[in-house]
Formats: structure tokens, C-alpha cells, sequence
């Protein structure tokens, strides 16, 4: 029970606070609702409060427990949003490839973030609403430009070339994927195009994420092998968290097997 | 809705101060309404945790707004660019590298805010940090056999349990049986005591008490006055207030796990909390605005459905069934006479890791993360003064950067005389740490507040019908009890009837939340 044989011994398990910023209506919420129930609702409402949901995403080399925190609703205050990037180690900025607007205030974040947030923080931009474009809707399709990986040529239909889509009638991208990726680039963020209503690319937006946090800036969770990745000097602080786990596990049945 | 007016609010809390906080999570949590405001920009009112540069704007506003907040006299000072050494190694890092706490508190295990935190589901968002041993300094430095290195030259570690008594080698045969009589009393069930050791008087000095009851020496009185983690001297501080505090000091080691029985919360204690608490009441429906103060406020009685109108500072008119604050949060006059106290602190950034304060001196401990020095007045050359408490963070708090400490520094005597106490105990430890121990940086201020063994219990002040407020902050090291107990009070007094007591702070996990 207690004792797991090699083969199925639990992969190092870590928590990733992650605050969703961006302009209202751009999708936010239904981005965390497809990523975390795999769920889309037509004509949301608008979220009120701000909500905080939980998400594992599992790595070849570790499992990453998503902590999102999404300011939904308030930001017009602008006082939410300062207590949800501290010690935030990714920040989701989205933006609406329909609405230019919505990636000048995406910017806006962008470099507050930067200006405010912890150092490391790991920044991936997206440009929510594909299904409302050409390109978009059919989940298939999948690897969309990023910025890094994009090879200009590779791929057959999905693509690169977002401003011929631009004329396109019936086509209500405002955003083109270059505008995107280029300032994405320049900042040094992440960058997807999504579509939470279709699912595309959405578990891959985490995905990234969970894969360029750096591993030290990870919080090994309870049960986790950390050995022989001491660091020098021997304090490597995980020895020295106290579990208030503990002590709630005598009220709370939390059915941990190990 | 771009306003705050549009709604009527059930209340509204002035001040993002931990009780602040925690009210209004409670509030938000059994359906009301919450309006959150402060007029500063930041979180936390006077437990703010504070980058280089937040701390640079906070002294100017102190400075500038004398009487505003519970501060005054805030100084920085930077270290001058000197030759002395060749060596550029020490430097301070970029401000956001540290999280400085204006009012620095530790948890014991067995607190009643660590049970909030459990049952409301909010400690998962929070990490815990063992505090580890009580040092007292010694004068007589440096004696024979000094393997030990560092800053513990200076400093012996208090014996907090019976095992660290039979182990330590620096007290006498004699003073071991004393402070194991000690323990022993100390221990013992109330319910053991024969009536005439129940009528013991405890009102006399706690120094007297020792002598005379049990025989206690008196090199052995100042390390058990820092157990109680008393601020005045051994002559003026009660057995009535210093016996439970060890007690509880004692009972709680163990409770949490083994070799500690104190946490502090990494990423600036008492900050992080509150603001992991701010977060869980938006969560739950409350509306938070930074930068708005209470210039004007009417309780209109209670006919009204919502009698208390406030007139925001950034012009807006804004109507609530309740309001509460602090006296620095609401326009109300100050119609208590609860006394207050001030004292100095000092925060220190420290090029030196002083590893040797951090033993971990059970199997199993986890490493701690903070030690706790005391330094009895006559140790510092003043045996009228009161003792100087240091807290020492290591880097592993999130405070500061690797091979760089904080030292937060207190000692209930405010302004220059107790800065000079504060400056001199911290010398003493960079000198007994070693020459590469240097100061890269630090703010002195005073501290308006009260401390728990101040009279009576701290409670909510009614100013009107509608209007309550919060005492002055604890000015203590460690986080009192009474504080939650003054929340569940204002949190019965503004959700009225509807809520059964029992229920406080107990919150289901939402969906999609669980920690599975």
C-alpha cells in the first residue's frame, strides 16, 4: 500500500500559481474552463468575483498543479491584479484576435508584469477567439505558430500568413498572427493562438508553460523524490516546509494513498 | 459598472490589515456584500510586506502624512560605497528580490489562526516555515572550546525542553535541576495542584517569582523571560503574563511536527496571509479597491435599510448597512482610551547567512528558517532597558536573496534611544558573525500599537449603530490569539443573526478547487 514498486513510484509533483490577465470578454475565463473541465458555454456571462481554479497537467518528467487565479470582474479597480501576480510564477495575457484594443491593453500587462511581477515569471500571450477566423475551428489543425518552434514552412494549411486572411470576407480576425508573434518575440513571451470554444491549441498554451517554468523556481509538493538535486550549499529549502496539511488531514479525508 | 456607487453594500471594511482581511473573508464567505477598501495602494495597512522600492515610498509617506498610519519617524539607510575591502562581492540585489514586513510575526503551532487557515482551506495557497532556537546574548563571548563558529559565539541557545536541558553544556548541575523543577511546574495539569500552589500570587515581577518559588538562578532568568517573549524587563513584566506564554512556548513544540513549535509564512508572514485571504474573499464575491480612502462618513440610525453613507476619497458616495475599520482607516473620533504603546524597529538587510542560528537539533526537524535572539538590557550596557528582540530570517523565508539575511529588530523603547539599542544589538551579532558580515541596507521607524499584556484584552469599539473598529495593531512577536477572537466577534456582530457561531471560518472547497 504504502510501499509503490519502481515502475509506478509517483512522479515529483509541483504547484504553479498562474494569474490570468486581460480585457474583459476576451475569453479568459472560458480558456481556464476548457483547460480545466474540457467545457465551453456560448454567451457566458461576465464573471463576478474572481474565481480560482485547480488543474493538474502531467509532464514526461513531473506532474505541474495549475493554481489559476483569474481577477474577472475587477480589474476595473486595478487592485486585484498586484496581489494575484506576487510570487506568480506564469501569467496567461489574452488578448481577442478580432479586437485590436484588446492586445493594446494585453501590452499593457505585458509590461506591468514585467515591471511588477517576480522576476522569473514565465509570460505566455494568447490570441484567444480563432474559431471566429478563417484558420480557426477545426481542432485537428493544431500546431499553430509559436514562437520559437514556427518553422515557415513545414506545415500545410495553418499558418503563418494571417494578413491575407485579413481581406477574407466572412474572416473576423483584426489581429494578425504575425502582429502577435513578433511582439511576443520581442518580449520574450510565449505566444498561441487559441480557441476555447473549439479547444484548439488551449492544452497546449499550458502545456508550454508548464514545460519553460524553470526547474528551480518549482516548489517540490509532498512525497516528492528531490534527491541528489541538492543544491550547493545543502539549504535547499524544501527540507525546510512544514505541512499544515498535516494537522487538517485529521478533518478533511483527503484518500492520499501514499 | 465602472463605480463603487451602483451597489449597496452589506459592509464595508476600511484597512487591509491581517483582521481586516480575515473579516472580510469571513463576511464574504456567508453571503454579504463586501466592499474592501484601503487608502493606501498596497495591501496589508501596518503588516505590509515591502520591496527596497515600495519601502523607499512608504517612508516618504510616513514622513510626509505624520498621524496617517501607525508609523512615524521611518529612516532608510544605504551603505556607503566605502573601499574598506577590495572584495565587490556583497551587494544588494534588485528591490524586488525582498519582501521587508513592517510588523514581523511568527505563528504557534497550537494558534487559533493557523485552525482558520485549516479550516477555511486557505493555508493551501500559503507555505510554512519552521521558526527554529531561541538564542540569548552573553557577554562573557568567546569562552574556551568555541568549535562553534559564527554568530553563536555571542549567544547561547535557550533550552526549550527538557531534552535540550540535559544536553546543554554550558549550565551548571545546580541550574539544570533548577529549570527542570521549572519545567515541571510549569507543566503540571491545573487540575494537579494542591490549593495552596492554586492561590500562588502571580501578579509579583517574574524575576521575584523564579527566586523565590523556585530557586531558578539568575543567569538562567533572562533566557526564560525570552520564552515569554516579554518586552519589558524581568521586573516589570508579571508571572501572570510570562507562565502561560512559556507554556504555550513549550506545548507547542512537537504539535506540527517535530524539533519546532512556531511557522511563519514564507513570502512576508503576516503579509502573504492576509493577502492569500484578500484573494480567497474575491474569490467569494468581495470587491477590493486599493488607493480609496474615508473622508467623510454619516450613521444615519437604524431605520434605514442602509444607514452608513461614506464619502470615498476618489469622490465617490458609497452606502453600506456597516463599516469597519481602524482609527487610521475611518474619519471617527477617538473615543477609547485604550493605551497605547510605541516602540522601535529596525529592518536589516545583512550580507551574511548566519548558518549557525539555524541548527536543526531534532531528527526529522525540518531546517528552520528563523531564530529568535534576545538581548537582556544589561547585556547592551543599559540594565534599566528592556531586552532587544532580533529576528533573524535566512534566505529560505523568500525575504532576501541566497547568502543574504534579514534582521528584523524591536524593542519597546521608541525613538533614538531605542534605535541605538537596536543598533547596538545588531552590531554585536554582524561582529560575532564575522568581518564579511556587513550591512547592505536598512529602516528604523517607530511602531504605535499595543501589546498584549497591556491591560485588558483588545476588542471592537462601537463608534455609532453601524460603525465598529479595530483596536491599534499588536506590537508582539508572536501572532495573540485574541486577534481571531475579535474577528469571529465583529464577524457575529455584522452577519447579525443568521450565522451560528460554531460555523466561523469553516468554508467547503469550491468546485473545481479540490486538492486531490
Amino acid at each position: 500500500m504504502s510501499d509503490s514498486t519502481g515502475a509506478n513510484a509517483p512522479k515529483p509533483s509541483s504547484s504553479v500559481k498562474l494569474v490570468l490577465l486581460g480585457e474583459a470578454a476576451v475569453g479568459k475565463s472560458s480558456l481556464v474552463l476548457r483547460f480545466v473541465n474540457n467545457d465551453f458555454q456560448e454567451n457566458k456571462e461576465p464573471t463576478i468575483g474572481a474565481a480560482f481554479l485547480t488543474q493538474k497537467c502531467t509532464l514526461p518528467s513531473r506532474t505541474i498543479k495549475f493554481e489559476i487565479w483569474d481577477t474577472a470582474g475587477q480589474e476595473r479597480f486595478a487592485s486585484l491584479a498586484p496581489m494575484y501576480y506576487r510570487n506568480a510564477q506564469a501569467a496567461l495575457v489574452v488578448y481577442d484576435v478580432t479586437k485590436p484594443s484588446s492586445l493594446t491593453k494585453a501590452k499593457h500587462w505585458v509590461a506591468e508584469l514585467q515591471r511588477q511581477a517576480s522576476p522569473g515569471i514565465v509570460i505566455a500571450l494568447v490570441g484567444n477567439k480563432l474559431d471566429l477566423t478563417n484558420e480557426g475551428g477545426d481542432v485537428s489543425a493544431s500546431p499553430e505558430p509559436e514562437s520559437e518552434s514556427a518553422g515557415p514552412d513545414g506545415d500545410e494549411a495553418a499558418g503563418e500568413d494571417g494578413e491575407e486572411h485579413d481581406a477574407t470576407p466572412g474572416d473576423a480576425r483584426k489581429v494578425s498572427t504575425r502582429e502577435g508573434t513578433s511582439y511576443a518575440e520581442e518580449e520574450g513571451l510565449l505566444f498561441f493562438e487559441t480557441s476555447a470554444k473549439t479547444g484548439t491549441n488551449v492544452v497546449d498554451v499550458f502545456t508550454a508553460i508548464a514545460n519553460t517554468i524553470p526547474e528551480s523556481s518549482l516548489k517540490t509538493g509532498r512525497g516528492a523524490a528531490g534527491s541528489g538535486q541538492t543544491a550547493l550549499g545543502g539549504r535547499s529549502g524544501e527540507d525546510s516546509r512544514v505541512n499544515l496539511g498535516d494537522r487538517g488531514a485529521a478533518t478533511a479525508k483527503e484518500g492520499c494513498a501514499c | 459598472m465602472d463605480t463603487l456607487a451602483g451597489t449597496e453594500w452589506d459592509v464595508i471594511i476600511a484597512g487591509t490589515g491581517l483582521a481586516q482581511s480575515l473579516l472580510a473573508l469571513s463576511l464574504s464567505r456567508s453571503g454579504k456584500k463586501v466592499l474592501h477598501l484601503d487608502q493606501n495602494t498596497y495591501y496589508g495597512g501596518s503588516e505590509a510586506a515591502f520591496s527596497l522600492d515600495e519601502a523607499q515610498d512608504w517612508v516618504n509617506t510616513v514622513n510626509q502624512h505624520p498621524g496617517r498610519t501607525p508609523f512615524e519617524e521611518a529612516k532608510i539607510f544605504t551603505r556607503e560605497q566605502s573601499q574598506e575591502t577590495a572584495d565587490p562581492h556583497p551587494k544588494l540585489a534588485a528591490s524586488r528580490a525582498y519582501t521587508l514586513s513592517l510588523s514581523p510575526q511568527f505563528l504557534y503551532t497550537r494558534s487559533q489562526l493557523i485552525s482558520v487557515l485549516i479550516s477555511s482551506k486557505v493555508y493551501r495557497q500559503l507555505e510554512f516555515m519552521a521558526v527554529g532556537s531561541w538564542w540569548i546574548h552573553s557577554q562573557e563571548s568567546s569562552q574556551t572550546g568555541s568549535e562553534e563558529l559564527g554568530a553563536t559565539r555571542c549567544f547561547h541557545r535557550v533550552p526549550g525542553s527538557r531534552e535540550d536541558v540535559f544536553a546543554d553544556s554550558h549550565i551548571s548541575m545546580k541550574s539544570k535541576r533548577a529549570l527542570m523543577r521549572f519545567l515541571r511546574h510549569i507543566s503540571k495539569p491545573k487540575d494537579d495542584e494542591d490549593s495552596s500552589e492554586a492561590e500562588e500570587d502571580l501578579s509579583v515581577p517574574f524575576g521575584d517569582y523564579l527566586t523565590s518559588k523556585l530557586d531558578v538562578p539568575q543567569d538562567l532568568q533572562g533566557p526564560l523571560l525570552s520564552l515569554s517573549l516579554s518586552q519589558q524587563t524581568l521586573q516589570n513584566t508579571s508571572a501572570a503574563y510570562a507562565l502561560p506564554r512559556i507554556k504555550r512556548h513549550l506545548t507547542s513544540i512537537g504539535s506540527l511536527g517535530p524539533g519546532f513549535g512556531s511557522v511563519i509564512s514564507k513570502y512576508g508572514g503576516g503579509s502573504e496571509i492576509l493577502q492569500v485571504a484578500c484573494r480567497a474573499s474575491a474569490v467569494g464575491g468581495g470587491v477590493y479597491a486599493l488607493g480609496t480612502g474615508i473622508q467623510n462618513l454619516t450613521d444615519g440610525g437604524s431605520e434605514e435599510q442602509y444607514p452608513v453613507e461614506l464619502q470615498l476619497s476618489n469622490g465617490e458616495s458609497v452606502r453600506a448597512k456597516s463599516a469597519v475599520g481602524s482609527q487610521w482607516d475611518l474619519p471617527v473620533a477617538q473615543t477609547q482610551s485604550l493605551s497605547c504603546a510605541k516602540i522601535a524597529r529596525s529592518i536589516t538587510v545583512v550580507a551574511a547567512e548566519f548558518a549557525s542560528l539555524f541548527p536543526v537539533t531534532t531528527e526529522g526537524a525540518p531546517v528552520p528558517v528563523s531564530a529568535i535572539l534576545m538581548f537582556p538590557g544589561e547585556t547592551l550596557g543599559n540594565p534599566q532597558s528592556p531586552p532587544v528582540y532580533l529576528q533573524v530570517h535566512s534566505s529560505d523565508t523568500g525575504d532576501c536573496p541566497r547568502q543574504q539575511s534579514i534582521i528584523y529588530g524591536n524593542v519597546s523603547v521608541p525613538g533614538l534611544e531605542g534605535q541605538t539599542l537596536l543598533e547596538c544589538a545588531v552590531d554585536r551579532l554582524l561582529q560575532a558573525e564575522g568581518p564579511h558580515a556587513v550591512v547592505l541596507w536598512s529602516v528604523r521607524y517607530n511602531h504605535v500599537g499595543h501589546f498584549s499584556n497591556d491591560g485588558l484584552p483588545p476588542t471592537i469599539q462601537t463608534h455609532s449603530p453601524h460603525v465598529y473598529s479595530f483596536p491599534p495593531p499588536s506590537l508582539d512577536l508572536a501572532f495573540e490569539d485574541e486577534t481571531v477572537d475579535m474577528v469571529k466577534q465583529a464577524w457575529l456582530t455584522v452577519a447579525g443573526g443568521e450565522t451560528d457561531p460554531d460555523d466561523f471560518m469553516i468554508f467547503d472547497d469550491r468546485e473545481g478547487t479540490s486538492d486531490e
